[in-house]
C-alpha cells in the first residue's frame, strides 16, 4: 500500500484531472461570464457541502459510499413540512425543523445500520436499496398520514383532497435566511457567511471526531473487522453509530440544502440527491474507502462546474439543449461506476499481492484464461 | 465504573433537555405571522373613526405599505412582539406624523388583520384587531396530481 | 439435505420455513385480493386475465436473471443494458421498414448482436471485479441508460413514425407499436372466454425460453454454470474455466433481457426509450427474489411463481383497494413490498457469492 509511484498518483487523481479538462474545455464554449460562474460555485458550496460531509463518517467505518443518506434527506424534509405547517419561520424555523428531524434520522440510521451489519460485503447495495425502501415508507407517511394521523392544518401544504401533501411545499418564509443572516459581497460574488461558519464547524467536529476514541475504533473497524474484533471493539455498535451520524448530518445538510433552494419537492428532493452527492465526493479524488475534507470541497467545485457549464456548451455545440442535460446526468453515473470499478480492482489486486502462491497462479490463470 | 454511567446518564438527560428548551424557545420566538394593514373605516364598532388620507408602515427600517384611504397591505413578521413605524397623513398635502406602535400579536393566528385607524383612534384591541382567514382560491382547491415517479427526478436536479 | 427421518410436523416447519416467511405473507396478500375482488365488485375473470398478461409481458425479463444467479453473478442489476440492445433492435427493425409480425422477428434479430457485444464487455467487466458485481452491475446499467439517452438523440433515424415531428430528428420518448408488432405474440392462438383473455402465443413463446434455459442448465455447461455459482474455488479445482463460464451467463442474461424487453413491447403496445429502462432491473430483481429465488440460487419455477404473485398484486392492488376504500395506496405498496423483498434477500446470510 505504501510505495506509492507517479503511476499510483495518476490513478489516484484521474477522476479530478478528466473533470479538469471536461470543465476547461466547455467553460469557454458556454460563454458564462467567470463572475456568473464563481457565484453558482460559492452558492453551490454552501448548498451541497454540509450534505456531502455526511457521507465521510461510513467510508471512514469502512462501510463505503452511503447511498442511504437520502433517510437523512428525508427525514430533515419531514421536519421543513412540519415546521411550515407550524409556521415556525426563519432561522428558529430551521432549527426547530432539524430538532425534529434528529429523532427521526437516528431511528432511521438505526434501522439502516442493523440491516447492514446483517449484510456485510456488500453493504453499499444494500444502502441503495434500503434508500428505496424507506422512500417507499416516506411516501405511506407523507401521502397518507400526513393530514389525519399527522395533523396539517394549512391548506397550503396540503393536498385538497384532505389528506397528503402538495407535490412541492414553498419554503419563502425561509428562503435563504441563513445565507443571508450574516451579508458579505466581494466584488459582486455573493458570500453565505453563516452557512459557511456552520459547514466549518461540521469540518472541525469531523476532525476532532476522527480523534476520540469511537473514531478511532471507527477507523480500526474499517480497515479490519476480525482483527478490531479481537482487540476488543463492539463491531456492530460502531457501524450502527456511524450510520446514526451519517444520517443526522444528511437531515441536517438536506435543511441546509433546502433553505438555499426555497421549496422541497416533496415527492424527488431527496430521491437524487445521494447519487449527486456520491458523485461529487467522487469527482474530488475520494473513493470508496478514502475520503477526506478536501476532497469534498474540491468535489463541489469541480462537479458543480461541469454541471453548469455542460448544458449551455452541449446547446452550443450540438443546437440541442437535452443533449446537455443527458450529458452530465450520464458524467454523474459514469464517474460513480469508473470509482467503483477502481476500488473493486485495486481490492482484488491488493488482495493478490499479500496473498499467498496460490492466490497468485490463480491471478495468472485467469489472465490467460 | 457506575458512577461514570451514572454521570453519562445525567449528562444525556441534561442534553436532552436543552434540546427540549430549546425547541420551545424556538417555537415562541419562531412562530410568523402575516400582519395585513387597512386602512378604512372599521366595521362592527359603532363609533365613527377618521380615516387618514395615507398611512406609511414602517416595519424593521423597511417601508412595507403606502396606505391611501380604503386600501389594505402587508408584512410578514416573527414573534408576538410587533413593532412599526406609522407615518400618517392626515390631509393631502398635510404634513406627516410619525408614531411608533408596538403590538402584542395572539400566537395562534396566522393571518392578522389590524385597522389602522381604529388602532389611531384608540380602540380597544377586539375593535382594531381581527383574524384573517385565508380562503384557498378555486385555483388552488383542484386537485392535483400527485408525482412519484422513481425516474422523475434525474433531469431536473439542481444541484 | 440431510437423510434424517422427519416428523410429519417438521416436515411442514421445514416446507414453511423453506417457502420463507415474506413469500408467505404476499402470497396470503394475493389470495386476499382474489377472494376480496369479486365481493367489492370487480370482475374476477377481467383481474385474472390481467395477470396473465402481465405475467407474459414480463415473465422474460424475470427469466433473464437465472443465469447471472446461477453462475454466482448475483442479482443482475444491470438488466438495462440488455433491455437498451433490444430498444436498439426495435428501434432498427422499425426504421429498416419491416411491418406486421415480421418486425417482431426482426426486432429480436437485430437486437442479438448488440445483446451479444454489450453482454460480452459487461461479463469481462464483472469478471474483473468478482466480488463486487451487484453494485457496479447497477451503476453499469444506469450509465449505459444515461448514454443512450444523447444516443437516441444524435442517432440518424429517419422513420417519420419514430422522430420527433417538428425537428425530424431525435426519437420520441414512446414510440406506438400499431401497425408493427403489437400484440405480435399475444393474438397468436388467442383464447377468449367472455372477460377472460388468454394470449396464448406469448405465453407459449416463454414455455418455449423457460424450457430452453431448464434444459440448458441440465447440460454440460449448465451443471458447470450451477457449480461455478455454489463453490468456484471447487468448480475451479474440477478443471472448469470460470470466467469462461460467467461470461456465458451474463451474455444469456443480457439477451434475454433484450428478447424480454421486445416481448414486453408487444403486450404493452409502445416502446419507451430515454429514461424508461432505469428502474426496470427492480421489478425484475423483487419479482423472481418474492418467487422463492436467493443471491445466489434460482430455479425456473421460482420465475414463474415469482412473476405470478408480484404481478398479480401489482395489478390487483389498485382496483380492490379503488373499490373498497376508494384510496389507491398500490403504488406506496409495491415499492414496499419489492424494495423490501431484495432487502429481505440481501440481508440473509449466503455463501459463496458475497
Amino acid at each position: 500500500m505504501k510505495n506509492k509511484s507517479i503511476g499510483d498518483y495518476l490513478r489516484r487523481f484521474s477522476v479530478p484531472l478528466m473533470f479538469v479538462i471536461i470543465c476547461l474545455i466547455c467553460a469557454p464554449i458556454s460563454g458564462l461570464s467567470p463572475n456568473y460562474l464563481i457565484n453558482e460555485i460559492v452558492t453551490r458550496i454552501g448548498r451541497n457541502a454540509f450534505l456531502i460531509l455526511s457521507l465521510l463518517i461510513p467510508i471512514m467505518a469502512g462501510m463505503g459510499l452511503n447511498f442511504s443518506m437520502t433517510l437523512g434527506a428525508m427525514a430533515g424534509e419531514i421536519g421543513l413540512i412540519l415546521v411550515s405547517d407550524w409556521q415556525i419561520v426563519g432561522i428558529p424555523g430551521m432549527i426547530l425543523a432539524m430538532i425534529v428531524s434528529i429523532p427521526i434520522s437516528t431511528l432511521l440510521g438505526l434501522f439502516c445500520g442493523k440491516v447492514l451489519n446483517m449484510a456485510k460485503g456488500r453493504e453499499m447495495i444494500t444502502s441503495y436499496i434500503i434508500s428505496f425502501f424507506i422512500n417507499g415508507i416516506y411516501q405511506l407517511v407523507v401521502l397518507y398520514l400526513m393530514g389525519p394521523v399527522i395533523p396539517i392544518v394549512h391548506s397550503t401544504i396540503k393536498l385538497p383532497r384532505g389528506y397528503g401533501i402538495r407535490n412541492t411545499v414553498s419554503l419563502l418564509s425561509m428562503r435563504q435566511h441563513l445565507d443571508n443572516l450574516i451579508p458579505l459581497n466581494i466584488m459582486g460574488v455573493k458570500i453565505p457567511v453563516a452557512t459557511f461558519i456552520v459547514i466549518f464547524l461540521l469540518c472541525l467536529v469531523i476532525i476532532w471526531f476522527r480523534k476520540t476514541k469511537l473514531g478511532q475504533d471507527m477507523r480500526a473497524v474499517g480497515q479490519d473487522m476480525d482483527v478490531s474484533r479481537d482487540a476488543g471493539i463492539d463491531v456492530e455498535r460502531t457501524r450502527i453509530i456511524s450510520m446514526i451520524l451519517s444520517t443526522v448530518f444528511a437531515g441536517i445538510g438536506m435543511i441546509i440544502y433546502l433553505q438555499n433552494m426555497g421549496n422541497i419537492a416533496t415527492y424527488s428532493s431527496h430521491s437524487q440527491i445521494g447519487m449527486f452527492c456520491i458523485a461529487a465526493l467522487l469527482v474530488g479524488g475520494a473513493s470508496v474507502d478514502k475520503a477526506s475534507i478536501g476532497n469534498v470541497f474540491l468535489g463541489i467545485i469541480l462537479f458543480h462546474t461541469m454541471f453548469i457549464v455542460a448544458p449551455k456548451a452541449g446547446t452550443v455545440i450540438t443546437g440541442d439543449s437535452m443533449i446537455g442535460e443527458y450529458f452530465r446526468v450520464f458524467v454523474s453515473y459514469a464517474v460513480i461506476t469508473v470509482a467503483l470499478i477502481m476500488y473493486e480492482t485495486n481490492k482484488r489486486k491488493n488482495k493478490s499481492k499479500a496473498g499467498m502462491q496460490l492466490a497468485l497462479d490463480q491471478e495468472q490463470e485467469e489472465a490467460n484464461g | 465504573m457506575d458512577k461514570s454511567k451514572k454521570r453519562r446518564l445525567i449528562y444525556r438527560i441534561a442534553a436532552f433537555v436543552v434540546i427540549l428548551l430549546i425547541a420551545a424557545a424556538m417555537f415562541i420566538i419562531g412562530r410568523g405571522h402575516t400582519v395585513y394593514f387597512d386602512n378604512k373605516m372599521p366595521e362592527n364598532v359603532g363609533t365613527e373613526v377618521s380615516v387618514p388620507y395615507k398611512i406609511e408602515v414602517i416595519v424593521a427600517d423597511k417601508t412595507v405599505a403606502k396606505l391611501k384611504s380604503g386600501e389594505r397591505g402587508m408584512a410578514d413578521t416573527m414573534g408576538q412582539n410587533f413593532k412599526m413605524q406609522l407615518l400618517v397623513t392626515k390631509e393631502k398635502g398635510g404634513d406627516a406624523a410619525r408614531l411608533q406602535v408596538g403590538l402584542k400579536l395572539p400566537y395562534n393566528m396566522d393571518g392578522i388583520i389590524i385597522n389602522l385607524p381604529a388602532l389611531l383612534a384608540g380602540l380597544d384591541e377586539n375593535a382594531y384587531l381581527s383574524e384573517f382567514v385565508y380562503v384557498p382560491s378555486a385555483e388552488e382547491m383542484k386537485e392535483e396530481e400527485v408525482v412519484t415517479d422513481d425516474t422523475d427526478g434525474q433531469m431536473n436536479f439542481e444541484g | 439435505m440431510n437423510e434424517q427421518k422427519l416428523t410429519l410436523k417438521d416436515l411442514i416447519k421445514s416446507k414453511a420455513q423453506e417457502f420463507g416467511l415474506p413469500r408467505l405473507i404476499i402470497t396470503g396478500f394475493l389470495l386476499l385480493l382474489l377472494v376480496l375482488s369479486p365481493i367489492v365488485g370487480a370482475d374476477l375473470p377481467t383481474q385474472i386475465s390481467n395477470i396473465i398478461n402481465r405475467f407474459s409481458w414480463n415473465g422474460i425479463l424475470v427469466l433473464a436473471m437465472v443465469p447471472m444467479i446461477h453462475s454466482g453473478c448475483g442479482l443482475n442489476f444491470g438488466l438495462p443494458l440488455g433491455i437498451i440492445s433490444g430498444l436498439l433492435g426495435a428501434t432498427l427493425s422499425i426504421e429498416f421498414g419491416f411491418e406486421g409480425p415480421v418486425s417482431f422477428i426482426m426486432a429480436a434479430l437485430l437486437a442479438t448482436p448488440f445483446a451479444l457485444v454489450l453482454g460480452s464487455v459487461y461479463g469481462w467487466l464483472l469478471n474483473k471485479i468478482k466480488g463486487g458485481e451487484m453494485m457496479i452491475a447497477t451503476y453499469v446499467g444506469f450509465s449505459s441508460v444515461s448514454m443512450m439517452c444523447m444516443m437516441w438523440l444524435l442517432l440518424p433515424y429517419h422513420s417519420p413514425n419514430m422522430v420527433w415531428g417538428m425537428a425530424g430528428k431525435g426519437l420520441r420518448t414512446t414510440i406506438s407499436l400499431e401497425g408493427y408488432y403489437t400484440q405480435a405474440l399475444a393474438s397468436f392462438l388467442q383464447i377468449n372466454i367472455g372477460n377472460l383473455t388468454i394470449p396464448t402465443g406469448a405465453l407459449l413463446f416463454f414455455a418455449l425460453l423457460a424450457f430452453g434455459m431448464w434444459a440448458f442448465l441440465h447440460t454440460k455447461t449448465g451443471t458447470a454454470m450451477t457449480a461455478v455459482g455454489s463453490n468456484p474455488d471447487f468448480a475451479r479445482s474440477a478443471g472448469i474455466n470460470v470466467d469462461k463460464i460467467r461470461m456465458i451467463s451474463v451474455v444469456m442474461s443480457t439477451w434475454l433481457a433484450a428478447i424480454g424487453i421486445l416481448v414486453y413491447e408487444q403486450g404493452f403496445g409502445f416502446v419507451q426509450l430515454y429514461m424508461a429502462p432505469f428502474y426496470m432491473a427492480l421489478p425484475a430483481v423483487s419479482a423472481i427474489l418474492i418467487g422463492g429465488a436467493t443471491v445466489n440460487k434460482a430455479s425456473i419455477m421460482n420465475v414463474v411463481i415469482g412473476t405470478i404473485l408480484f404481478q398479480g398484486i401489482v395489478t390487483m392492488t389498485p382496483t380492490v383497494m379503488n373499490n373498497m376504500i376508494h384510496l389507491d395506496m398500490s403504488e406506496v405498496i409495491r415499492i414496499i413490498v419489492s424494495n423490501g423483498m431484495i432487502l429481505y434477500a440481501l440481508t440473509r446470510k449466503t455463501e459463496g457469492t458475497r
